[in-house]
């Protein structure tokens, strides 16, 4: 048991809401490399929507409240990052659906049904220099943590430096998906942005889990 | 260019309105989602009928909606799909029972906004499918599209799963009936002019005065290529040419035979290519059992013309003759 779910799933996307916001120039900057140079701008406007209504979001259980945040990225984050954020977060909250308390195999489960909402949304697949070469090697290490007895400090602390390195490491891939995919083997050498953006949430979430924790 | 608008902005908006107004009872707008509905939708026994797309295409699909047809038109901006949320509201909106069926002509935009707007309705607890239209000809792939385009053959679709939800078929055997219609329906294009969208005020692209792209998108997006003008008998048959022999249409095969405007042609000139189009079919052996003459899926003012030809067997041509009824009529 890794605390109770709603408490849980609030401080997570709104630890993620914060974390784009602020570095709105930087994830701008990464993604203009081979980019469209968007990210940053999309996903600040669209997260700063989400903390607008951040006290009308229907929290009747984390899945609600995660289907609900889905909707309003989906809706207000602009280009084709909306819809895949959206559906990541609208799949992690079919995924929880109505618990009350969530277990390590859950919170797998979650970010295992976000990556393969990515995956048939933006028709790509690990391996093709997006954020999803973050997200499941993410996946991976949580399952493993998990089920070795880690409480959730702990795997999220090893989650996090697991996603730095797999972000780091697109960095020697050819982009296969989005704007960058136009630039072929010049978009190697630099990693990529959204990747990049998810190691940061990570390490950003771990941070704020380690002081706070979930089980308020 | 000279056209009847106020404010671009307004365009779609004042259209819709339009529609709403000059249809009393029967149609309901609602502004918010830039939808038109029948005022009778969504109903408990039926299958919930949605199409949507960018605007500019009309009659395609907001004068499509009636009895019959479609329940409901969700356009988006000119050229634009709608937005997911849009597509979102107009599921929970038309939401029955029986499921919503949304009919996406295949474009990149159009999908994305669909695909969306079909899963966070599902997460509200409503039961929707998508059923995607693809019967352009002309190219594999296109500016907007991974694969082929939907244009004028969405009529049939239409028709025919409006036809068969109001006679009460289920989700599964409305979804196999518009499978079935897209997968024996093609068409292809030809333009002699540019279409000139109401924001722009100027051609979204120049023909030549003796050209035509063969192929069109209705978006006036390039089509196979660029040729020289001839006469009218001599581009329909180039054009029956690569439809009836993509399917192929063959000797003994009965079809319905739809020549459609794009917008800027007199409807006299689109009899013109109907009557040679209907004789080179006979001479191929092939007969035209249903007809239709007229804009059913246009590109804004664009001068040109679309073929569509669909396979009839007895349960599609059933579908296409029942009884149905439009904003766009005559009477």
């Amino acid at each position: 048991m890794i605390g109770n779910a709603l408490p849980g799933a609030e401080l997570v996307v709104r630890t993620i809401a914060e974390t784009a916001i602020e570095n709105e120039k930087y994830f701008g900057d990464l993604d203009a490399v081979v980019g469209d140079g968007d990210l940053g701008y999309s996903l600040a406007r669209g997260f700063e929507k989400l903390l607008d209504g951040w006290d009308a979001i229907d929290r009747s259980d984390a899945g609600t409240f995660l289907k609900r945040a889905g909707m309003i990225l989906a809706s207000r984050i602009g280009g084709t990052s909306g819809p895949l954020w959206g559906t990541a977060f609208l799949r992690a909250g079919a995924a929880a659906g109505t618990a009350a308390d969530l277990t390590g195999a859950q919170v797998v489960a979650m970010v295992r049904a976000a990556v393969e909402g990515i995956k048939a949304r933006g028709q790509s697949d690990v391996g093709d220099k997006t954020l999803l070469d973050a997200l499941v090697p993410l996946a991976d290490r949580l399952e493993r943590e998990f089920a070795a007895g880690a409480g959730p400090g702990d795997a999220l602390r090893a989650a996090a430096v697991t996603t730095r390195e797999a972000a780091e490491a697109t960095s020697g891939m050819v982009a296969k998906r989005g704007r960058a995919a136009y630039t072929g083997e010049r978009s190697r050498g630099s990693v990529d942005a959204g990747a990049t953006a998810v190691a940061v949430i990570v390490e950003r979430i771990s941070e704020t889990w380690q002081r706070q924790g979930a089980t308020s | 260019m000279k056209k009847f608008v106020n404010d671009p902005k307004n365009y779609v908006a004042e259209m819709l309105e339009g529609v709403a107004l000059a249809n009393p009872g029967r149609l309901r707008y609602v502004p918010e989602y830039n939808l038109i509905m029948r005022t009778d939708a969504p109903r408990e026994d039926k299958v919930s009928i949605v199409q949507g797309s960018g605007s500019g295409h009309e009659p395609a699909h907001v004068m499509a909606v009636g009895r019959g047809m479609l329940d409901a038109a969700c356009p988006g901006d000119v050229f634009a799909a709608p937005p997911m949320d849009y597509v979102y509201e107009t599921a929970k909106l038309l939401a029955s029972p029986k499921g919503v069926l949304l009919l996406v002509n295949n474009y990149t935009g159009d999908r994305m906004a669909f695909d969306m707007g079909r899963e966070m309705a599902e997460a509200d607890g409503v039961t929707a499918e998508i059923l995607t239209i693809n019967d352009d000809v002309a190219v594999q792939d296109s500016t907007y599209t991974v694969g082929r385009r939907g244009v004028a053959g969405n009529f049939f679709v239409i028709k025919a799963v409006g036809a068969a939800s109001e006679q009460g078929a289920d989700m599964a055997e409305v979804l196999r009936i518009g499978r079935k219609v897209n997968d024996v329906t093609r068409t292809m294009g030809v333009a002699l002019t540019a279409c000139t969208p109401p924001a722009k005020g100027s051609p979204l692209f120049e023909l030549g005065g003796d050209e035509i792209e063969f192929g069109v998108g209705i978006h006036g997006e390039p089509g196979r290529e660029r040729r020289k003008i001839k006469d009218a008998d001599a581009i329909l048959d180039d054009m029956l040419e690569a439809v009836a022999g993509d399917l192929p249409y063959e000797s003994g095969d009965r079809v319905a035979l739809m020549i459609n405007g794009l917008g800027g042609t007199p409807i006299s000139e689109l009899y013109i290519l109907y009557r040679h189009a209907h004789r080179r079919l006979a001479d191929r052996g092939i007969t035209v059992g249903r007809s239709y003459v007229n804009e059913y899926c246009t590109s804004l003012d664009m001068a040109g013309a679309s073929l569509t030809l669909v396979r009839l067997d007895d349960e599609i041509d059933g579908l296409l003759g029942a009884p149905a009824e439009v904003a766009a009529r005559v009477f």
